[in-house]
């Protein structure tokens, strides 16, 4: 009985992981590019979901994954525009990464009550047809899910040999390890950037989509309740450092479903918050860091 | 009329509660720069502690809770503040020692998640997604009050207490100690290598502002008489960060003058006005943008708030010679300058005078 419960609990884990994977691989490439915290990020998750709402259940009524693909590039180019408009100028101008953090505050803040103001509080959920859960190996999963799974690998491995093959990857490990020095050997750091907000925007209205998918329902609070679990994500596996948040993300997705076998449901979460203290307590710069860095 | 002198007391109450919440947080950030975006945490552990500690003993009251103490206004109120001062200790001793800037705002912000987490799932610590109600007024026992007259103490209460706590807080930025804070803000190696114990130091401040934290916290459930988790959200900290950076950061009088164009001005006069037919919330789903944008606005026209920290100078310290070139020369001073002016806060810190 026991054994059967981990292992269904593995599979939901997997799903879990394959969510919390991309959202933070698409955190960790704009911190690694541009050195601060975006604290909007589980509202750009959020957005990029209603997004996909729109088109899939509002407007167009489009199949569910095409949604999907036309929301998360349409909030990679919203990002784009909040960097180009907001985020760089402050960034710009002022030293302190303080000034930044606080713009971001305040951005999570007007992207989560205009999401409010379009959408309403009220749960909204996806128009697709409901799967019944199939039976693969130990694993008790859906069609959705399964395909979930399948976005998320992919997605890494394009990011993977997007950073190891392409010129773009390259100059963005370069602009990730030293901006001047980058920028000195003849990198345009501004498209760079461009297109780093651009990947992490597109990223994060994927995971917010495919979060969307994978519980069934959609509230604009659900980024930003989704936020601290990335953040976990992210420092277990070491800040900027692109494999550990993909390492990180399916830890904690692994470990917050898992225990959801054992303890109550409603502290699933908070087991990625513990994982989180202990990583600082005993390895503060994350699992994978690079050294020299944190 | 009875009416309106209870709204206008309702402002005056956030009015200096706020205040209160903002020379706390203020005193982390403006003086000594740790980022704590945790802050409303600490507020809500005030909070609930106060209503928790003076509600009567939990069986039979319908609701779940530890404590049940039935302890009297103020005390309760200081029993709030001091269990905020104990998170901030279990805080300052994981995160605060280890981490540098941006890990420790992501792991408060964390933090402030999964305490709202706790406590809403949890329902035998504080009643649990309903929250504590029920928590009577204080004083209203003595003084015989009805809910309009009491609306109108509390908040001259609130007042009170909130211009002692100023008082105090401007001693503690004047003093040694203050300096101390600010140099670490501006430079924590500086201060480091001067020999301050930059730990100590930001421990210290975390205390200092989360005990304001936990009063201003347990101020609310009293004036209200109730406290639930969904008002206290992470995004309310950003509330009074805005406080703070409209206001002036590092300026006490300036608190006082942010909460009042934030709070006063921007979240609680909307909630008077009545509802767009069909779109509730609506209304306060735009006070909040504008307090966003509001926010933004102010970092990039006026970075230093309306009333900026004020530049401190000091005059060239009695008994010390200086060279044609202004440079000070080695002189003989008398023992007691020498305990005076010699702190190396002075030293690394650029600003110094009298604070408000």
């Amino acid at each position: 009985m026991r054994v059967t419960q981990f292992w269904l609990s593995f599979g939901f884990g997997l799903v879990t992981a394959s969510v919390l994977s991309i959202a933070a691989v698409g955190l960790s490439l704009q911190f690694g590019i541009t050195n601060y915290i975006n604290f909007a990020y589980g509202d750009f998750m959020a957005l990029g979901a209603y997004l996909t709402y729109a088109f899939n259940a509002e407007i167009f009524h489009v199949n569910i994954w095409f949604a999907l693909i036309v929301g998360s590039l349409l909030m990679g180019l919203i990002a784009v525009a909040l960097n180009r408009f907001l985020l760089s100028p402050f960034a710009r101008r002022f030293d302190k990464t303080f000034y930044v953090l606080i713009v971001t505050f305040g951005l999570s803040l007007i992207m989560l009550n205009l999401t409010y103001s379009i959408w309403g509080p009220n749960v909204r959920s996806y128009n697709m047809k409901i799967e019944v859960d199939m039976h693969i190996g130990p694993f008790l999963l859906n069609k959705y899910e399964i395909i979930i799974m399948i976005i998320s690998v992919v997605t890494m491995l394009l990011i993977h040999l997007m950073l190891k093959t392409t010129r773009l990857g390259k100059s963005m490990r370069a602009m990730s390890d030293n901006t001047t020095l980058a920028m000195t050997s003849g990198i345009d750091t501004k498209r760079i950037t461009t297109i780093t907000w651009f990947l992490s925007g597109t990223m994060a209205g994927l995971a917010g989509s495919v979060l969307g998918i994978t519980e069934g329902n959609l509230t604009p609070a659900a980024g930003e309740l989704f936020l601290f679990v990335i953040f976990a994500a992210v420092i277990v596996g070491g800040v900027g450092s692109i494999y550990g948040a993909m390492a990180g993300g399916v830890l904690i997705g692994l470990a917050t479903e898992v225990s959801a076998a054992f303890i109550n449901a409603a502290y699933k979460l908070d087991v990625a918050f513990v994982i989180l203290i202990l990583t600082l307590l005993f390895r503060p710069s994350g699992l994978f860091a690079r050294s020299g860095r944190a | 009329m009875a009416q309106f002198w209870y709204y206008v007391f309702t402002l005056v109450f956030f009015l200096f509660d706020y205040f209160i919440l903002a020379m706390g947080l203020n005193i982390q950030y403006g003086e000594t720069g740790v980022m704590n975006f945790a802050y409303i945490g600490f507020v809500a552990i005030g909070s609930y502690v106060t209503g928790a500690v003076s509600l009567p003993n939990s069986v039979g009251t319908g609701q779940q809770y530890i404590f049940g103490w039935n302890i009297p206004f103020p005390f309760n109120l200081i029993m709030g503040g001091i269990a905020a001062m104990l998170l901030a200790v279990v805080v300052a001793f994981i995160a605060l020692r280890r981490l540098r800037t941006d890990y420790l705002a992501m792991v408060l912000f964390a933090l402030s998640f999964v305490l709202y987490d706790i406590i809403n799932n949890y329902p035998r610590l504080f009643n649990g997604a309903d929250g504590l109600y029920n928590v009577a007024e204080p004083m209203t026992g003595v003084f015989h009050m009805s809910t309009n007259s009491f609306v109108i103490f509390f908040s001259l209460v609130t007042a009170a207490i909130s211009l002692i706590l100023w008082a105090v807080m401007s001693r503690i930025t004047r003093s040694p100690l203050g300096r101390t804070f600010r140099a670490i803000r501006d430079d924590a190696d500086v201060a480091s290598a001067l020999g301050k114990g930059v730990f100590r130091y930001q421990l210290t401040s975390m205390l200092i502002g989360s005990f304001f934290a936990g009063i201003g916290g347990g101020l609310i459930i009293q004036f209200g008489g109730s406290f639930n988790p969904s008002a206290w959200l992470p995004g309310e900290t950003f509330v009074v960060f805005a406080v703070i950076i409209v206001g002036g950061v590092g300026n006490n009088v300036g608190l006082l003058v942010g909460a009042l164009l934030v709070e006063t001005l921007l979240i609680h006069l909307p909630a008077f006005l009545p509802d767009i037919p069909g779109r509730p919330g609506l209304i306060e789903y735009f006070s909040a943008m504008v307090i966003g944008i509001v926010l933004m606005a102010m970092l990039w026209f006026r970075p230093q708030g309306m009333l900026p920290e004020r530049v401190r100078k000091f005059p060239a310290p009695a008994g010390e010679l200086l060279n044609r070139d202004g440079h000070s020369v080695v002189a003989p001073t008398p023992v007691e300058a020498v305990a005076t002016t010699n702190s190396a806060a002075q030293v690394a810190d650029a600003h110094e005078g009298n604070d408000a």
